[in-house]
């Protein structure tokens, strides 16, 4: 199978998101770099379509409009299968975000694809394509075969690497928004609001994750653990204890009815360890667990453990990784 | 407003899992299966929607084979959706998630739909594609993430939020749409004594799923596989705080390589 790799991308800051050039890396694995394109959709989508030259992608489509910036996805879905269609694309590839993985489900039904999202890993087989995605909170992984002359992948972030930087000026080829139905245009977006983050990264970005749970005691308590987290440059969460208790937000909740984490490294303070906790971040690579009780479950699931205080312990984590960074 | 929540039965969260006799998926021999997490958040939403407009109607649908399907929508009917509509499919008909949009589709459709709720993803599978799918089958927009969900009956108008990879979005959109819910309840209400017992002499609608189009792309599981056992945390054995904390790094550092 060597038809052509088509990457949706998103612009961010000027350039390509994270999760677009890994989808391009991605993409480059697939197919030789004149079979891959890019496709963009934005008010300035042209410019920022000259980025995925930058990674050795020759063309790219752009659709550019001032009303792309709040559009629903239904319409972008609309744009992406048509220039699909234009380059006989066998492979439309997105990045792990909210955006992409809803067009990747809606091009399940408008380009007839062979549908997987979280993706983790993905090969060639024979005419299929095979992925590879945790399932189950991460309890369990399963590999599918995705089957058919179209196929739709979205990615799981962080998952893989971006692809060396290049240099080439790709060929942009316009997209028409003449098609898009006019219903689509009626729902309005009136604001973002960019989550406060405190510096640090989002909890679904952050390759280190620090989590606080019952043991820290009280809300008046829990600067100790951002403040491990900032030490590590890492985001910040929180067992269902905490916002149950209304400690921290429940945007801060890691578990089976909050996030799902996979972090490098996810440290768990306080936290005993109830499954509803492990499944949201028990596929994480390395797992440190704080906790004052030694028969804690969350030291079954742990890589590295520290039975203590940790009002004694976390103070002193975070002046030693401070030292050890130089901060 | 006529209001639609789509739910699947997946395993118990507590269940323990193992892979089928022949390696491609789980094994659901002794498997209990419930409506739990994401699904059940989103019957309470419908619920809570119901009751801030008086004269609102929710219909549960669910696709799947016999007899879990017909039980989390019976535990639906149980907890205040006021029909259901079953669509059966042959074991197997679920493991694709595009499959099983195009099983809903039709039986959502023929029901009246201002709103149609899905929620962010079921926890076995983890796809989140149902729900965006569905909406492209019936060709209405779909908001994913979306928290703090409201009705404006005066200006005809739903209100909500996305909290999406941008930050926090503000949205209003006219009916009919499909809303995806980023967030679980805690604490979704339980189903009382009378209302499960009313719930299994309530009927069932039954609805045919929609075959796949010629030349439609297929994903079909075909592994299963579990982490291998985790072997319990290495405890760092230390006589003071500042020494647990140097050891510690260290071993971040050195072995596990995480940390810079």
């Amino acid at each position: 199978m060597t038809a052509p790799v088509l990457v949706v991308g998103e612009a961010h800051d000027g350039g390509l998101s994270d999760a677009t050039k890994e989808a391009v890396g991605v993409a480059l694995g697939l197919a030789a770099p004149e079979n891959v394109a890019g496709f963009l959709a934005g008010p300035t989508a042209r410019a920022a379509c000259l980025a995925f030259g930058k990674f050795g992608v020759s063309k790219a489509f752009a659709a550019e409009d001032p009303r792309l910036d709040g559009a629903v996805t239904a319409v972008v879905a609309h744009l992406v299968a048509g220039s699909a269609d234009a380059l006989a694309a066998g492979v439309v590839l997105a990045g792990g975000t909210v955006f992409g993985r809803d067009l990747i489900a809606r091009l399940g039904v408008r380009w007839n694809a062979a549908v997987a999202t979280g993706v983790t890993g993905l090969s060639r087989a024979g005419d299929a394509l095979e992925v590879r995605r945790p399932i189950f909170g991460g309890r369990a992984t399963e590999t599918r075969k995705l089957e058919g002359s179209r196929i739709a992948v979205a990615l799981r972030p962080h998952a893989f690497t971006p692809p060396p930087e290049g240099s080439a000026t790709p060929t942009v080829t316009p997209v028409s928004l003449d098609s898009v139905p006019a219903p689509l245009w009626a729902p309005k977006r009136s604001r973002v609001e960019a989550t406060p983050r405190g510096g640090g990264p989002s909890l679904g970005d952050a390759s280190i994750v620090v989590s606080g749970g019952r043991g820290v005691r009280a809300a008046e308590n829990f600067h100790l653990i951002e403040e491990l987290a900032a030490s590590l440059g890492a985001g910040v969460g929180a067992s269902r204890a905490v916002t149950d208790a209304g400690w921290r937000p429940a945007s801060f909740q890691v578990g089976q009815t909050g996030r799902t984490v996979s972090p490098q490294l996810y440290v768990a303070v306080g936290i005993s360890g109830a499954i509803q906790h492990l499944v949201g971040m028990v596929s994480s690579r390395v797992i440190v667990a704080v906790n004052s009780d030694a028969s804690a479950p969350i030291f079954k699931v742990a890589d590295y453990g520290i039975v203590g205080d940790l009002f004694q312990i976390v103070p002193a984590l975070t002046q030693e990784v401070k030292r050890v960074r130089g901060l | 407003m006529e209001i639609v929540v789509c739910v699947k039965p997946v395993p118990d969260p507590e269940t323990r899992l193992r892979g089928s006799a022949d390696g491609t998926t789980l094994d659901i021999e002794a498997v209990k299966f419930v409506l739990t997490g994401y699904d059940e958040s989103a019957v309470e939403q419908a619920l809570l929607l119901k009751e801030a407009a008086p004269g609102s109607k929710v219909h549960v649908v669910s696709a799947g084979p016999s007899p879990r399907t017909e039980e989390v929508l019976r535990a639906s009917l149980a907890l205040g959706c006021d029909t259901a509509t079953w669509v059966e499919t042959p074991p197997g008909v679920g493991t694709d998630p595009v499959a099983a949009a195009r099983a809903l589709g039709r039986a959502v459709a023929a029901l009246p739909h201002d709103l149609v709720l899905v929620g962010k993803q079921a926890l076995d599978d983890e796809a989140g594609v149902v729900g965006a799918a569905l909406a492209e089958i019936l060709g209405v927009p779909d908001f994913s993430a979306v928290v703090d969900l409201r009705w404006d009956a005066g200006a005809s108008r739903l209100r909500f939020q996305r909290s999406t990879d941008l930050g926090t979005e503000t949205w209003e959109a006219p009916v009919p749409c499909l809303v995806a819910l980023q967030q679980a309840w805690n604490d979704p209400r339980t189903a009382k004594l009378p209302a499960i017992l009313k719930s299994r002499k309530q009927p069932i609608a039954k609805a045919a799923p929609d075959p796949a189009p010629a030349g439609a792309g297929a994903s079909r599981p075909a592994k299963f596989e579990l982490p291998p056992p985790r072997t319990g945390a290495k405890l760092i054995e230390f006589k003071t705080p500042e020494e647990a904390a140097q050891k510690l790094v260290k071993v971040l550092q050195e072995e596990a390589k995480v940390f810079p």
